[in-house]
């Protein structure tokens, strides 16, 4: 066990003042799922532990005009019964699903889930497919991090140990196909080895007409798929249309990643997940 | 920190760096809460916090302070065992019952959510529990009996209770 002092501030601007001073010796709990971990095995060597899992400006869920705000405090279980964000951010409410247990999604947070940078955080390829933007906050002032800046590299944030993020602002999207799956060991309870996220729109001919896709767990940080989305818009999705963009997909992956023992199977598992989540575009 | 337990108010001073489970077990007594994997992936510790089922053994126990937690113990009276603990004795819902209490707990939650749950809720509601005993299906007929004679109970008003 870890010898550290517990601090719960009252309100964002004390945490804020708490952090400026001393964050380079505290770790920050919300939810606590994978900060207990650390907690337990004695592996937590700061001097303060902060708890932002009460703070009001942290929560809710809202849409004000063209942004959909999801305040980083806002637990995975509280995104799983958004009936806002089903009509709104599909994708992200169906990461939320799958994520772990109910007893997980209870207190695990969608800011946890971020700062923690995992290469397999559920709520991020969603987060990127929405182009969202972690509005930060540290003493001085806020900053507007865009997604694909959020995390460095595998479990590495760009956040400065002063900084906590207050929410999520993303691009809500109605009316259209929207996917969220994942490759795990199991169906429940599972780490991702591989997930995906996608929204498709066909315009009256049947094309693709906007296309976004993001990929996560098998890459370093999860990433957006641009030469995808460019490959098949403006297209007529089929099958073979699809498994070439799925050969694609793979393609990309291996970029990014290089060759590796696992690659033999990544390659043809990220072309069947693209084929599972994109196949209900053909001819409908 | 102050937080009420199965209806008890406690007052308590606690080192920082223990756990929820480490709280209720250690410096309350109440030893019907389990520990197994300790990380969040067998459910056997599993409590209900402001009606919500959560992991015990990834909970801080300084986070306990001003909620209301209900863990196995308050499940039954002095007189007799809950509706949901008879159910699960009468179709053999129990057998080493290691995770029987994380599992009622899960269960009693998701019951006061949905009194009514079919199979495949009964099933995501319990992914997070572990049993490595009975095959989960007398897990499910318990759950599905329970909801029944609770509905059966509500009915009535209580008469077949």
């Amino acid at each position: 066990m870890a010898d550290f002092k517990y601090i719960r501030p009252d309100n964002l601007p004390e945490a804020l003042d708490f952090l400026w001073d001393n964050g380079q010796d505290t770790a920050i709990i919300a939810g606590g799922t994978d900060v207990m971990i650390d907690v337990k095995s004695g592996k937590l060597d700061k001097k303060y532990l902060l708890d932002i899992s009460r703070l009001d400006e942290l929560k809710g869920i809202e849409l004000n005009g063209r942004d959909l705000c999801v305040g980083s405090g806002v637990t995975l279980s509280e995104i799983y019964t958004s009936a806002l964000l089903a009509s709104n951010a599909l994708a992200l409410q169906k990461s939320a699903v799958n994520f772990a247990a109910r007893q997980i999604r209870n207190i695990a947070t969608i800011g946890g889930n971020v700062a923690h940078s995992s290469p397999c955080g559920d709520t991020v390829p969603s987060l990127l497919l929405h182009d969202a933007i972690a509005l930060v906050a540290d003493k001085k002032g806020i900053q507007h991090i865009p997604m694909e800046q959020m995390a460095t590299s595998a479990y590495m944030s760009s956040l400065t140990p002063q900084q906590i993020i207050v929410k999520f602002i993303l691009t809500p999207y109605q009316d259209g196909y929207a996917d969220f799956q994942k490759i795990g060991r199991r169906k429940e309870l599972a780490i991702s080895r591989m997930s995906m996220a996608a929204f498709v729109k066909k315009d009256s001919t049947g094309r693709i007409s906007f296309l976004k896709l993001a990929l996560g767990a098998c890459t370093p940080v999860p990433c957006s798929m641009g030469a995808v989305e460019a490959f098949l818009t403006g297209k007529v999705p089929t099958r073979e249309l699809l498994w070439e963009a799925g050969g694609l997909l793979a393609e990309r992956m291996i970029e990014i990643t290089g060759n590796r023992s696992s690659t033999i199977y990544k390659k043809p598992a990220v072309q069947g997940l693209f084929m599972r989540i994109l196949f209900p575009m053909v001819g409908s | 920190m102050t937080f009420e337990i199965n209806g008890q108010e406690h007052t308590l001073d606690i080192p920082a760096d223990i756990t929820a489970l480490e709280v209720i077990r250690s410096l309350l007594g109440l030893t019907g809460t389990k520990e197994g994997c300790g990380i969040g992936e067998c459910g056997a510790c599993t409590i209900v916090v402001d009606g919500k089922s959560v992991n015990s053994c990834l909970m801080l126990g300084a986070q306990l302070d001003g909620t209301k937690v209900l863990t196995v113990e308050g499940l039954a009276t002095e007189a007799s065992l809950a509706p949901l603990q008879e159910q699960f004795m009468k179709n053999h819902g129990v057998q080493c019952g290691f995770c029987t209490p994380g599992i009622l707990m899960s269960t009693h939650a998701l019951l006061e959510e949905n009194p009514d749950p079919d199979t495949e809720e009964i099933s995501k509601a319990l992914a997070g529990n572990l049993c490595r005993c009975t095959g989960y299906q007398q897990i499910f007929a318990s759950v599905k009996a329970a909801a029944t004679a609770s509905r059966d109970d509500r009915i009535t008003g209580g008469k077949n209770g």
